[in-house]
Order: C-alpha cells, then structure tokens, then sequence
C-alpha cells in the first residue's frame, strides 16, 4: 500500500510531466485584444493602510486603544452602578431611506439607527451584476459624509463585492447629495464591520466627490 | 512578479502588461491545462484569464497580491470554458505525454495511466485544488484565499483527490500481488 509520501511524489511526479509553453499566437491574441479592451478604473484610490510602516501602525492601533478607554470611560454610569436609573432603549430613525442612480448603478436603500445600532438593506444593480447588503453599521466623518456598510448577502458580482464581503455607500449631504460605493476588495475581512469602516476610513479618508456626478433620484438622510 | 510592471500595467501601460503576460503565460496554460485536461480549453482559458488581468488590474487594490489575484481569475477563466464548452465529462481524451516518461518502464505507464484515470474522476473542485497545491506549489491557505473558500474545505478537497489518487496506485499495485500470491 502506498504511504502518503509515495503518493504525494507520484502525484507531483505526474503534475510535472510535459513541458506546456503558450503558443506565441494565443499571447499576441491577448495583446491584440489590449487596445480594444479598456480597463475598469478602481472607484477607490489604491492607498492603502499596508502602506504605513510597522511604527506607525503601533502608534495608530495605541492611539485607537486609548480612544476606545476613553469613550468606554465617558461611558460608564456615574450613579452608583447597580440600581442606577433605567436606561430607555432608543426609537429607530431613519439613517438613509431612498431609491436613486449613481455611478450607472440603480440604489434601494433603507437603512434605520437605534442608538449605534444600525438595520436595513441595500440593493444595487449595475451592469457588472447585483449585490444586497445587509447594512450593520454606520459612521459621520468630520468632513461632513455619512459611511453606511455591511455584509454582502447575494451577489452576481463577483469582482466587486462577492458574497460574504464587506460593502457599504458613502454620502456627501448637501443640495446635490453625492454618492459612492466601497468595497472591501482583496483586503482581509475586518472582524466587524465598524473595523471594515475605521479601517476605509483610515486608508482613503474622504473620497473625492468633487468629480462624481449628483445622484438622481431622492434620498433622505439623517441630519 | 515584477511588481513595477504590476503598477505600470495598472496605470494601462500596455508594453509593461505585454511584459508580465508574457511572464505568466507559460504557468498559466501549466495550470489550466492541469485543471481542463484539454490542451485547447486551457488555451483559451488562459487567453481569457489574461485579458481579464487587463480589463480588472486597475482594481487591484494592492500590487503585491497580483499573483494570488491573477490565479483567481485563471480558476474563474477554468470554470467558465468549461462550462462554455459542456465538456467536463469524465471521458476527455488523455493528454500525450510531452516529454520522455520519468523511468520510462511499463510499472511507470501503468502508475500513470492509473493515475490519470483518477483525476479525471474527480471533479473539478478537487482537481483545482490538487493543481494549485502540487504543481503551482501554493500553500493551502493560499489556495483557500484564491479560490474563495474556507481553509478546511481547501484542506477536505486534497484530502479527497489525494486518498482517490492513492487509491488509483494501489490499485495498480494489486494485480501484482495476486500474482505474487500465487
């Protein structure tokens, strides 16, 4: 009987055989198809956080720690603990509710906030395919923009935003309310889906509005 | 990998993509030749692979991950010329053998004739992982990534091939001992 060692040797002995080189035609194919295929711009600047030396992201993660103690500090009752005064869980407002068209994708979105707690879905269709989000987070930068993300939940788009991905839609308010997607892309899954945001957040900060198109259609979006 | 060709290529620099096609075109057709046991689906499954790296890499969010990327869209040309051309069944004929077989006895023929016969049998899943694992030499976890699927099942699927794999030298091996038994 043959011992997995054997069996692996064979088999790579095997796999190994033959020498396979690419025929210069299907190569100069591929090159002539070059010029008539244009390529698929990133909606995302390709800035990323692996770009920060080990340093610098030590310093980044203790500053995110004492912000964390910080905020959980803040947090803290201040009356005595047990048999402090009850707290009232919040009533859900809308976050962002709306059908529109952005970037020649068609948007449904309706997405609720509780507290930090956020529910809802969105559902884009583009011609590179549909993919729904489950929305669970959400985050207002300084700048003004409102980030909403998610777990991708169906998907015919496997490129952007495959199945069990991170996805989400940043707004910029305003008269004209500006629109785009993020994608969490090759990058690893973030353990939750606010990390996924701080993590978009930290790496591209604010996206360039200035040269997308206002949306069409109408979206309410909390103030 | 070259990964300035890789952000030159980005950038739709066509002489710098001509470069790393030409780079990765050889490995590529080893690879899907390996997973469509067919010599003309893989070269169209290459060609297809390559000019999906082309339309795609401006979405290459990081560079230095082109060739676990670039092997993603292989697997995905793999999957969809073989279901363009409705040929996965069982029976595709047999490669030639290119070069001088490795011992060049009737044992060795036989071995591999077994053993082709085995990987035919598996399904692709399981022929893709064996391909990526064994002959690119990517690490399961890699492999896992590249195809998109959790590292257990990565690990279940060579697990699988590799016990059909066995199975098909030892059944090699029986005829003999019944002979020796004799």
């Amino acid at each position: 009987m043959s011992t997995d060692r054997e069996t692996t040797l064979a088999v790579r002995s095997w796999l190994e055989e033959g020498v396979t080189r690419l025929p210069d035609r299907v190569l100069d194919s591929v090159l002539d198809q070059v010029p008539a295929t244009p390529q698929r711009r990133s909606w995302w600047p390709a800035r990323r956080f692996n770009d920060m030396n080990t340093y610098a992201k030590l310093i980044a993660a203790a500053a995110a720690v004492l912000v964390v103690a910080f905020v959980g500090y803040q947090l803290l009752p201040r009356n005595g603990g047990i048999g402090g005064q009850p707290t009232v869980a919040p009533s859900p407002t809308v976050l962002a509710k709306g059908n529109f068209t952005t970037i020649g994708a068609t948007v449904g979105l309706d997405a609720t906030r509780a507290g930090d707690k956020v529910t809802g879905t969105m559902t884009v269709t583009r011609n590179e395919g549909d993919f729904t989000v489950d929305l669970q987070c959400s985050r207002a930068t300084s700048a003004g923009s409102l980030w909403i993300a998610g777990d991708v939940t169906t998907s015919t788009d496997s490129t952007n935003a495959p199945m069990n991905t991170r996805a989400g839609i940043i707004f910029q308010r305003g008269s004209a309310v500006k629109a785009i997607f993020i994608f969490q892309f090759n990058d690893p899954r973030a353990a939750t889906c606010q990390a996924f945001l701080d993590n978009m957040i930290a790496q591209v900060g604010e996206p360039d509005f200035a040269s997308l198109a206002p949306i069409v259609g109408t979206v309410q979006l909390a103030p | 990998m070259d990964l300035e060709l890789v952000e030159r290529a980005q950038r739709g620099d066509r002489s710098a993509f001509a470069l790393l096609a030409a780079g990765i075109a050889t490995r590529f057709l080893g690879v899907s030749r390996r997973i469509l046991r067919d010599i003309d689906l893989a070269e169209d499954a290459s060609q297809r692979a390559l000019v999906s790296i082309w339309r795609d890499l401006p979405q290459l969010r990081d560079p230095a991950r082109f060739d676990a990327w670039s092997y993603r869209l292989l697997v995905r040309a793999c999957y969809a010329e073989g279901q363009r051309s409705r040929r996965w069944a069982p029976n595709l004929h047999v490669l030639p053998v290119d070069g001088p077989a490795v011992g060049g006895g009737l044992d060795d023929v036989i071995a591999r004739d077994q053993l082709e016969r085995a990987i035919q049998r598996l399904s692709v899943d399981h022929r893709t992982v064996l391909v990526l694992h064994h002959y690119a030499d990517i690490p399961l976890d890699r492999v896992a990534q590249i195809l998109e699927i959790p590292v257990g099942t990565a690990y279940s699927r060579l697990h699988h091939a590799m016990r059909a794999m066995r199975a098909a030298l030892d059944a090699d091996e029986r005829p003999a001992a019944r002979e020796a038994s004799r």
